[in-house]
């Protein structure tokens, strides 16, 4: 096995116990990106000196004291939308040619804080702003979308091409791209996580979280990144609590939410299966499934719309009055669009999102989390801008990407993703775990019983 | 086209009204593109909210909501 192959929690041992450099870990990791990037465009920029001289530093250090913590010396890739002093944060825009980062955002702060050596920054769908990522290829099939807007995140883990990476979601952007390339995902409750200094999409949305290749990794990163930070107007204090989940697989008296509405509506036939059978495996570890009835669906899309468009729009303001030529044509419409939508429609679904969140905490009252599938339909080829279900409807790709994951966006629910199969293309599946409000240690530790059974696939196969 | 749809014309007006002057070629999609907006959006005026505030940004603290929201 290559060191890039590595888990974070393996890497973390072989380093500890002086069986494995972060040197010689992250000198792997780059020759594989340098292997996978010419098919995958995973990153906007490759940052193999930083990386080195982040890692001969940790290997000075854990040589002298020992290590920091579990992501000493481990290689990371942040999407392109979280600062890191001295580099460009691109959003993978036009607009962004000329930027240059002044400090670290927060959670660059505490990943380096933790030891970590960035190997690079990913892409993103422009400015997050759309759930493929269009210059980004699947990790599993280079004909296909990455998912969005943290596709080249969920890529270059897949791929082996970063132990784990950073996302942000505001509808859906970790999770979906985590789903589609067979990777872990989680967006945590919202504020757990600070987004000083990340580029906002719609700051009433959007969170930022790990992507890893396994459950125990995203609780490992996690454990890195929270902490109240007076700099984010939602930061909430971090719970005492060790997210590390422990080795047993035994989820007795765990209640799980499985939804009679919705979550199964208009989803593809071989996502259902392998979501339900992975249902029937939490069950076979004790849970107890409950049927759940999800609140307010009507208005999902409305309210997401709603608080998006808007913050969006206000978000880009000066420069899509100054350069808006250099937006792409998708996120140029919808942001000027967006300057017609009024008042009133902003607050109805600021109004909704408080209803929703209401009716939500009302039924994870009943159950300590609900699973269903994360997106309705595995990774579509690359151009391919709808599709049509067994009910005669047509939705927009992008549509029936964020379906799925948008309620946990607007509640603030924490939301874990996890590969549970593949469909008969060998396209992964994702499932998602989402909890109460900070509940994300009931997720993580679900998560990792679940794939203590024998899922994981390992890396995706890049020829 | 129905009456409640936006000619490109009105489009226009109404950026413009918001501070953003669209040039010609770009009203037909941008009124496609707010019809749309407005099409999924619109279905929030069934609801009643009574005394419901809005959460413009909120805090998640463990089972209870605090409004933030400076309206």
């Amino acid at each position: 096995m290559e060191p890039y192959e590595l888990s974070v929690a393996d890497a973390a041992v072989a380093v500890r116990t002086r069986q494995l450099s972060p040197v010689e870990l992250v000198d792997s990791v780059l020759e594989r990106i340098e292997r996978v990037e010419p098919r995958l465009r995973a990153y906007t920029l490759v940052t193999a000196d930083h990386a080195r001289s982040a890692a001969r530093r940790a290997a000075l250090e854990v040589a002298a004291d020992g290590v920091r913590g579990p992501l000493h010396g481990i290689p990371a890739g942040l999407k392109d939308l979280i600062d890191v002093a001295g580099m460009a944060t691109t959003a993978s825009s036009r607009v962004r040619a000329d930027h240059r980062a002044e400090a670290d955002s927060a959670v660059a702060a505490r990943l380096s804080a933790a030891g970590a050596a960035f190997v690079g920054k990913t892409h993103t769908h422009e400015f997050a702003y759309g759930l493929t990522t269009p210059q980004t290829s699947n990790a599993w099939d280079q004909g296909r979308v990455a998912g969005g807007s943290s596709g080249g995140s969920a890529v270059a883990v897949a791929a082996g091409a970063a132990a784990f990476a950073l996302g942000t979601d505001t509808g859906g952007s970790i999770r979906v791209p985590a789903a589609l390339n067979g990777v872990v995902g989680l967006k945590p409750t919202y504020g757990l996580v600070s987004r000083h200094g990340i580029t906002a999409l719609a700051w009433s949305l959007d969170h930022v979280g790990p992507i890893t290749r396994t459950v125990e990794d995203a609780a490992l990163v996690l454990g890195a990144l929270v902490g109240h930070d007076p700099r984010d107007p939602a930061s909430v204090p971090a719970p005492s609590v060790d997210y590390r989940p422990g080795p047993g697989t035994d989820l007795t008296g765990l209640r799980i939410g499985v939804p009679g509405n919705y979550y199964f509506d208009r989803v593809d036939s071989e996502v259902e299966a392998a979501v339900r059978h992975a249902i029937g495996r939490l069950e076979a570890l004790g849970a107890r499934l409950v049927e759940v009835e999800i609140p307010m669906t009507r208005y999902i899309q409305a309210t997401q719309w709603g608080l998006m468009v808007p913050e969006a729009t206000a978000y880009h303001e000066r420069t899509l009055r100054t350069v808006p030529e250099l937006y792409a044509a998708d996120v140029r419409v919808l942001l000027e669009a967006g300057e017609l939508m009024t008042a009133g429609d902003y607050l109805r679904a600021q109004r909704a999102r408080t209803l929703m969140r209401q009716a939500w905490q009302r039924m994870l009252d009943t159950v300590d989390m609900v699973a269903a599938p994360t997106v309705p339909l595995t990774a579509v080829k690359a151009g391919q801008s709808s599709v049509t279900w067994d009910d005669g409807t047509e939705e927009s790709v992008s549509d029936a990407y964020v379906r799925l994951s948008a309620p946990a966006s607007i509640t603030g629910v924490p939301s874990l993703t996890l590969p549970v199969g593949q469909d008969s293309a060998g396209m992964p599946i994702g499932m998602q775990l989402m909890g109460r409000t900070l509940g994300e240690a009931a997720l993580l530790r679900a998560g990792h019983a679940y794939e203590r059974t024998g899922t994981a696939r390992g890396l995706a196969p890049v020829p | 086209m129905s009456a409640a749809e936006l000619t490109p014309p009105e489009a226009a007006r109404w950026a413009a009204r918001s501070g953003l002057p669209l040039p010609p070629e770009r009203h037909s999609a941008v009124a496609a593109t707010a019809d749309h907006i407005l099409s999924v959006v619109s279905v929030l005026r069934e609801l009643d909210f009574g005394d419901t505030p809005p959460s413009a940004a909120y805090r998640a603290c463990a089972g209870e909501e605090r409004h933030d929201g400076a309206v």
